[in-house]
Order: C-alpha cells, then sequence, then structure tokens
C-alpha cells in the first residue's frame, strides 16, 4: 500500500497464475506437497496410538501435526506465498483467520458461560419438587 | 404428487392478503401484457435481463429495492394502525395475521430494501470510481441479482399461497421448530433467505475482488474514494458472515425437514445456539448495510461542500477498524440470556468502543462541512438529516450497549425505536442521498429538486414524530411486537407515531411524484456533461449514462479526487485532450444464465417448501445444467471496434470541453 503509481492489478495475482514454471517444476511442487500431506497424516495415526512418547503429549503433538498440515497445503496447493505479489491472498488469509477465531472463540466462551446466572444445582433440584 | 400443497393454502378466508395479491398480480399482468404488446420484451430481454453489465444490473437491485420498499411499507402503515386502535380491542388484525406482518416487514426490509439497495450503488458507481470498465465476474454478478429477486418473489408468493412466518424477522426456535410452527411460514422464510443469501455472497465476493483487482492506473488504494473503502468493507464483511446465516439456517433446515436436534429442547439441541450464531452474522449485518451509507455521505458531503474529504486517512483507518470490531460485539442482542457479568462486560465494552470509529466519522464529516461552500441540494439536505438522525440512534445504541441499562430495555419499543433510529436515519437516508446524487449519473437527467426537498423533509419530521414516541412507549414498559394492549399511558405514544406514520407516507409520495416530474420533465433536466454536481471522483469522468464501456481511456490517477485534479489540469491548459487515439474495446457478452439459473432456483425453492420433492430434483438439475452451459461456453466476449468507440466519446468530449471553458469564465 505504498505510494506506488503503476498498475497494482498487474503485480497481484490469484493462487496459481504467479510463477510461469514448467510443468516438470510445478508437478514436482504436488508431488512434495503430496509426500509431506501424507508423512503428516501418517505420523498423526502413528502418534495417536503410540505409547513411545509421554502420554498428556500426545493432544498438544496432534495440534502441531495439524497445524503443519495446513501449513503445506496452504503452501504447496493454495500457493500462498510471502512474495510481494501475494499480499492480497495472504490478507485475506489472516482476516479469514482472525474472523474464525473470533467468531469460534467466541461462541465456546459465551456457550460455556450461559448458566452463570443460574443458582447452584444443589439449590436447583430441591426447587424442583 | 404436489407434497402439502392444496386448496387450503389460499387463504380466501382472509380479504386483506388476497386483495392485495390480487391487485399486485392484476399490476403485474398489467406491466406485463403492456410489454409484450408494445413489442418491448425484446430490448428488456437483451438490454436488462441477460445484462451483465454492472450498471444495468446496479439499476435493477435498486428497483427491486423500491418497489419492496413499498411491499414493507404497506406493512408499516399496517402495523401502525393496527396499534394504534387495538387499545383494549383486538383491533383490526387477528394476531397470526399481525404476526405475519411483522416478520414479514423485518425480513423485507432487511433483506430485499436495504440490501439490495446497497448493492445496488456500489454495482453502479464502484467500477466508475475506480476508472474501470467492468466488475470482476460479471455474470457471477448477474446470478446474484437474480437470486435476490429469486427470494423476494417467493417472500411475497407466501402472501397468497400459504402463509409466512409468524416469528420474527429472525426466526427464534424453539418458536420456528416444527413443533411450534408446524406450517409451510418458517419454511417460507427460510428458503428465501437461503437463495437469496446465495446471491449476496456472491454480490460480495465479486464486489471485493472488483476493488482489489480492478483499478485503474495511479488508483492506488490510498487514492480510492471513500466510497470504495466502504464497500471494500461492507463486502469483506458479506464475504466472512453471510457464511454464518446460511450454516444457522441450514441447521434450522434440518431440524424442520430432517428430524435433526441442533436447537430443540430436547435430545441434547440447544435453542441458544441460534441466538449466538445468528447474531454472529446479525451485527456484522447491520455494519454492511451502514458502512457503505458512510461512504455515500463522504462523497456527497466533500462535494457540495466543495472540499476534499476531511481526514481521509483517518477515515479508512475509521472504516477498517468498524469491519473487524462489528465482529466482536455480538452478544449484546443476547446481554438478557445469562452469560454472565464476565462475558457481558466484556461485549458491553466492545460495543462502546465501535462507537469511536464512528464518531470519528461524524467530525470528518463536520470538518469537511467547516469552511466550505455548501450547496443545499437534496443529496445534501439527505446528508445532514442523516448526521443528526443517527447521533441519537448511536447514542440509544450506547445506552442499550450497557448491560444492566438492557435487561430493562431488551425487546422494548425502545430497542424498535433505536434500530430504526441508525437504520432509517443511516441506511435508508444514504440510500436516498445516493439515489439522488447518482441518478443523474445513471439516466442521465438530474431530479425535481423541488419535490426532493419536499420528500425530504416530510420524510425527516415524519421519522421523528413516528419513533421518538417509541423511545417514550418502551420506558413506559411496552415490549415490542404487541397485537393489543390494555395499559392507558401508551395509548397516546401510539396514537403520534399513527400521525408520524401518516407523514412518512407523504414523503414518499413526495419521492414518487418527484420521479414522475422529472422524467416528464427530462429534457430541461438533461445533464449533457456528465458532471452535474462539480463532483470530485472518476464516475463523473464519463458521459451520464456513460457508454457500456465507461471510458474510452483508463483514466490516470494522480492523487486522491482524482476528477477534480483533471479538471484543474484542464482548466490551466483549456483542452482535455489532444486528438486521442482510440482502440477497440472487448466487453462481456450478455447472458442469460443468471435468469435461467434463478428460474429454476424459484421451482426449487417453492418446491422445497411444499414438499414437492420431483419438481425439487427438477430444479436442482435445472439450476446445475444452466450453470454447466455457461461454463462450457466458447466465447464471452465481443470487440466494440475503435471507430464506434471514437465515435461515441467525442460527443462526451465536446460537451465537456464547453463545460471547461464555460468554468474558465466564470
Ligand atoms: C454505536 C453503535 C451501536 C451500538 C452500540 C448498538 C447497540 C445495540 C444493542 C446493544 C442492541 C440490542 C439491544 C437489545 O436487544 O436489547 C442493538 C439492537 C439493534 N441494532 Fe444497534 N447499535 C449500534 C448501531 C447500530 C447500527 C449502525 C445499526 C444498523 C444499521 C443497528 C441495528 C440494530 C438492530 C437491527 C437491532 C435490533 C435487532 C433485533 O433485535 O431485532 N445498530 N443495538
Ligand atoms: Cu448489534
Amino acid at each position: 500500500m505504498s505510494d506506488q503509481t503503476h498498475m497494482l492489478a498487474g503485480h497481484d495475482l490469484a493462487p496459481g497464475d504467479e510463477e510461469q514454471h514448467s510443468v516438470g517444476a510445478r508437478i514436482l511442487g504436488y508431488v512434495v506437497g503430496l509426500a509431506l500431506a501424507l508423512l503428516l497424516t501418517a505420523t498423526s495415526f502413528f502418534i495417536a496410538g503410540t505409547d513411545l512418547v509421554w502420554q498428556p503429549s500426545i493432544p498438544v503433538a496432534l495440534i502441531v501435526l495439524a497445524i503443519a498440515q495446513m501449513g503445506v497445503h496452504l503452501v504447496f496447493f493454495l500457493h500462498i506465498t510471502t512474495g510481494p505479489d501475494n499480499t492480497n491472498n495472504v490478507l485475506a488469509l489472516a482476516f479469514g483467520l482472525l474472523v474464525v477465531f473470533l467468531v469460534v472463540g467466541g461462541t465456546v466462551w459465551i456457550m460455556s458461560h450461559l448458566n452463570a446466572n443460574m443458582p447452584p444445582m444443589d439449590q436447583i433440584m430441591p426447587m424442583r419438587r | 404428487m404436489l407434497g402439502k400443497l392444496d386448496w387450503s393454502a389460499i387463504p380466501f378466508d382472509q380479504p386483506i392478503p388476497l386483495i392485495a395479491g390480487a391487485v399486485v398480480l392484476v399490476g403485474i399482468l398489467a406491466v406485463l401484457a403492456w410489454v409484450v404488446v408494445k413489442g418491448h420484451l425484446p430490448y428488456l430481454w437483451h438490454e436488462w435481463i441477460t445484462s451483465v453489465d454492472h450498471k444495468r444490473i446496479g439499476v435493477m437491485y435498486i428497483l427491486l429495492a423500491s418497489v419492496m420498499l413499498l411491499r414493507g411499507g404497506s406493512d408499516a402503515i399496517m402495523m401502525r394502525i393496527q396499534q394504534a386502535v387495538a387499545y383494549q380491542s383486538q383491533g383490526y388484525l387477528p394476531p397470526e395475521h399481525y404476526n405475519q406482518i411483522f416478520s414479514a416487514h423485518g425480513t423485507i426490509m432487511i433483506f430485499f430494501v436495504a440490501m439490495p439497495f446497497v448493492i445496488g450503488l456500489m454495482n453502479l458507481i464502484v467500477p466508475l470510481q475506480l476508472g474501470v470498465r467492468d466488475v470482476a465476474f460479471p455474470t457471477l454478478n448477474s446470478v446474484g441479482f437474480w437470486l435476490t429477486a429469486t427470494g423476494a418473489l417467493l417472500v411475497n408468493l407466501s402472501l397468497v399461497i400459504g402463509e409466512f412466518a409468524r416469528t420474527g424477522w429472525l426466526a427464534f426456535p424453539p418458536l420456528s421448530e416444527l413443533s411450534y410452527s408446524p406450517g409451510v411460514g418458517v419454511d417460507y422464510y427460510a428458503w428465501s433467505l437461503q437463495i437469496s443469501g446465495v446471491g449476496t455472497l456472491v454480490a460480495g465476493i465479486n464486489l471485493v475482488t472488483t476493488v482489489l483487482k480492478l483499478r485503474t492506473k495511479g488508483m492506488n488504494y490510498l487514492r480510492m474514494p471513500m466510497f470504495c473503502w466502504t464497500t471494500l468493507a461492507s463486502n469483506l464483511l458479506i464475504v466472512a458472515a453471510f457464511p454464518i446465516l446460511t450454516a444457522t439456517l441450514a441447521m434450522l433446515l434440518l431440524d424442520r425437514y430432517l428430524g435433526f436436534h441442533f436447537f430443540t429442547n430436547e435430545a441434547g439441541g440447544n435453542v441458544m445456539m441460534f441466538m449466538n450464531l445468528i447474531w454472529a452474522w446479525g451485527h456484522p449485518e447491520v455494519y454492511i448495510l451502514v458502512l457503505p451509507a458512510f461512504g455515500i455521505f463522504s462523497e456527497v458531503v466533500s462535494t457540495f461542500s466543495g472540499k476534499a474529504l476531511f481526514g481521509y486517512r483517518s477515515m479508512v483507518l475509521a472504516t477498517m477498524a468498524i469491519c473487524v470490531i462489528s465482529f466482536m460485539v455480538w452478544l449484546h442482542h443476547f446481554f438478557t440470556m445469562g452469560a454472565g457479568p464476565d462475558v457481558n462486560a466484556i461485549f458491553g465494552i466492545a460495543s462502546m468502543i465501535i462507537a469511536i470509529p464512528t464518531g470519528v466519522k461524524i467530525y470528518n464529516w463536520l470538518f469537511t462541512m467547516y469552511g466550505g461552500r455548501i450547496r443545499f441540494a437534496t443529496p445534501m439536505l439527505w446528508s445532514i438529516g442523516f448526521m443528526v438522525t443517527f447521533i441519537i440512534g448511536g447514542l440509544t445504541g450506547v445506552l442499550v450497549a450497557v448491560p444492566p441499562a438492557d435487561f430493562m430495555l431488551h425487546n422494548s419499543m425502545f430497542l424498535v425505536a433505536h434500530f430504526h433510529n441508525v437504520i432509517i436515519g443511516g441506511v435508508l437516508f444514504g440510500a436516498f442521498a445516493g439515489f439522488e446524487y447518482w441518478f443523474p449519473k445513471a439516466f442521465g437527467f438530474r431530479l425535481d429538486e423541488r419535490w426532493g426537498k419536499l420528500a425530504f423533509w416530510f420524510t425527516f419530521f415524519g421519522f421523528y414524530v413516528t419513533f421518538i414516541p417509541l423511545y417514550v412507549a418502551g420506558m413506559l414498559g411496552m415490549t415490542r411486537r404487541m397485537q393489543h394492549y390494555d395499559v392507558a399511558a401508551w395509548r397516546p405514544w401510539m396514537l403520534v407515531a399513527a400521525v408520524g406514520m401518516a407523514v412518512l407516507t407523504i414523503g414518499v409520495i413526495c419521492q414518487i411524484m418527484q420521479i414522475v416530474v422529472s422524467i416528464r420533465n427530462r429534457e430541461a433536466l438533461r445533464d449533457r456533461t456528465g458532471d452535474p454536481w462539480d463532483g470530485r471522483s472518476l464516475e463523473w469522468a464519463t458521459s451520464s449514462p456513460p457508454p457500456v464501456f465507461n471510458f474510452a481511456f483508463n483514466p490516470d490517477v494522480r492523487g486522491e479526487d482524482a476528477y477534480w485534479d483533471m479538471k484543474a489540469h484542464a482548466k490551466q491548459q483549456s483542452h482535455e485532450h489532444d486528438a486521442p487515439e482510440y482502440h477497440d474495446i472487448e466487453m462481456p457478452r450478455n447472458s442469460p444464465t443468471g435468469f435461467v439459473c434463478a428460474f429454476f432456483a424459484t421451482i426449487m425453492g417453492f418446491a422445497l417448501i411444499w414438499h414437492i420433492w420431483w419438481m425439487v430434483v427438477l430444479g436442482g438439475i435445472g439450476a446445475f445444467a444452466t450453470f454447466v452451459v455457461f461454463a462450457w461456453r466458447d466465447h464471452d466476449e465481443y470487440v466494440i471496434p475503435a471507430e464506434e468507440v471514437a465515435a461515441i466519446d467525442r460527443v462526451n468530449l465536446a460537451e465537456r470541453r464547453d463545460l471547461v471553458s464555460m468554468a474558465g469564465t466564470v
């Protein structure tokens, strides 16, 4: 958003449009992505059932692996990069993440507080009779 | 064969909807007959129905909104009369009918008046302001419009075939669940919103992409007119929020059609989740509506003050801040649901914070006017009227955003007064300002100022007389949506409000008169220069109405207020262009995709409402086939040869040269 006077439209491409690499290079990209994705998936399944690691760390490991999986998808399949031609896509992603975070986080927070104005259970139960 | 549909669906025992429906039907048939007999059908088909021109689509959106405004307005008149007479009596509307009216009124006013009006104005103007020839997805744009029209059609169909929801404009469960609303009313509501919701989402995607991707040379983000910024913010909100609405209504429909239990009282359903989700869409929605209006006021105030917008960058910042914060306040619609003081306090404070960027905007408009040479033309009157009215609405908003106060005021007439105060004073006044301001651009002639001013004053005062009493009634404890009441203290205020409604109606009549009179006098009101208001942004740099291709040359932008700069330069050099060299221009071909798609969507929606399953399949296949045919099309563009471009543009340049030389002599 600097004071550049050239046509911005020409410099900000849709995902997938930007690199005019050879077909071979592009296929390689997808293959690497697929391999990484499969690897991460396999690891998740392995970790979930193993007793090789400290048990409480399993959920954390799964979360980390899931986030890595998203990263792989974004980079290799959706072609989100940090290059200057990708500002819009990155911003759109950030906005989307922010909204999802606000709505999901807010919902969980709200829904878990909805009984706040109720008397405790042991006071309600006698009242029901 | 016909699912739930049979003769009992036609309300023969209720004269009001039947007569209204008959009158409308006769009206539509008469217009159709006139069109066919006069041989206008091909024109209508080629120039409008299949048009993918953003200007035409914008105009059709606004036409839809205006027609639906009359329908929603009739509902309003009926409700005001009912509450004026239903003191210790049943009035003239039985409860089940009254409930349908307030539900239809809210649904129509938000989804089929406010939304199409602002989307129409954005479609019409934003590409012109950006200095480009088209939107990003022209055919998709047409699909969006026609799906919105489908939704409107289904809502109106419910008047004569079956019934409409009696659940209020957001259809809260458990009332909207099958056990309490077994009829087709809620289904009419939900399916029309699902279908038009797709249309809105499509429109949002199209406009976001247009602003981000299609800007003319030199039009970087910080040179875009304010209206483009608010368009961006509003459509980002559409893209982010409308899926929530769709998902929520889909869950409600699953409950109703397939026995799910998302929002039921039994089997682990949670009614409160519906409130939570619907308002997670609902609060952003009010900003989807009001942000474009803010943009319109920015344009109008700076044009009619003859000054650049004060604090442009703070305005951009305020717009984007509102865009984000509007996703952090939704709980203020259900403080009373019992989330407790921690949650309520946080959301209450967030709600008050959103008033800050809004306040920034108000001050910016005031400072834009300060020291300016203000012309009190009709668009400017609506803008000033807005500033006064919206401040009151915003203040009462902050008031109900205080949780303890809201426990008193929630769902009272005070709340009704608050949101009408912001929606009429903000969105509708904005839509009217935009309508008056850009009408010459769309049609090539100005609107009659005398009738326009009358319309403003009647609407302005009519608004206050109608809605200030509702604040009082709310303070006196009157709740919303009452079909009748026995409290003597409320009666006088309801009578005053009814009088106000009459004044408002005169305002609407003046508005209609204004259009009629202006069309009659169009030759005298002709705008030959394309720049009737001495405008500042690029939509005024082309003729009125603009040619299909908007600009013969993509303008070269060198700063804010692009067209103002160009005029200043032209004055110095005493000519606008040296004999320019014209090029061929490629434009998208018209396409019936949108209309045909919506035709099948209408069939499908109707069939879903009445459980006519074979027809659902038919409509579904038709809509999908339309899409496939469009996706496999061969050529989608046509070329306007350079000579034709030149011929069209030279006329405009000649008129404009006169304007500039005249401006030089004054
Ligand atoms: C200063 C900014 C605003 C604040 C703090 C605010 C606050 C509130 C609050 C707390 C409520 C819920 C009250 C209740 O249910 O008891 C409410 C309702 C409402 N507001 Fe606002 N508001 C603001 C601006 C707006 C704007 C700009 C619009 C629309 C353009 C709007 C439209 C509505 C609507 C439609 C409702 C009622 C919906 C319903 O219950 O049916 N508000 N507002
Ligand atoms: Cu709200």
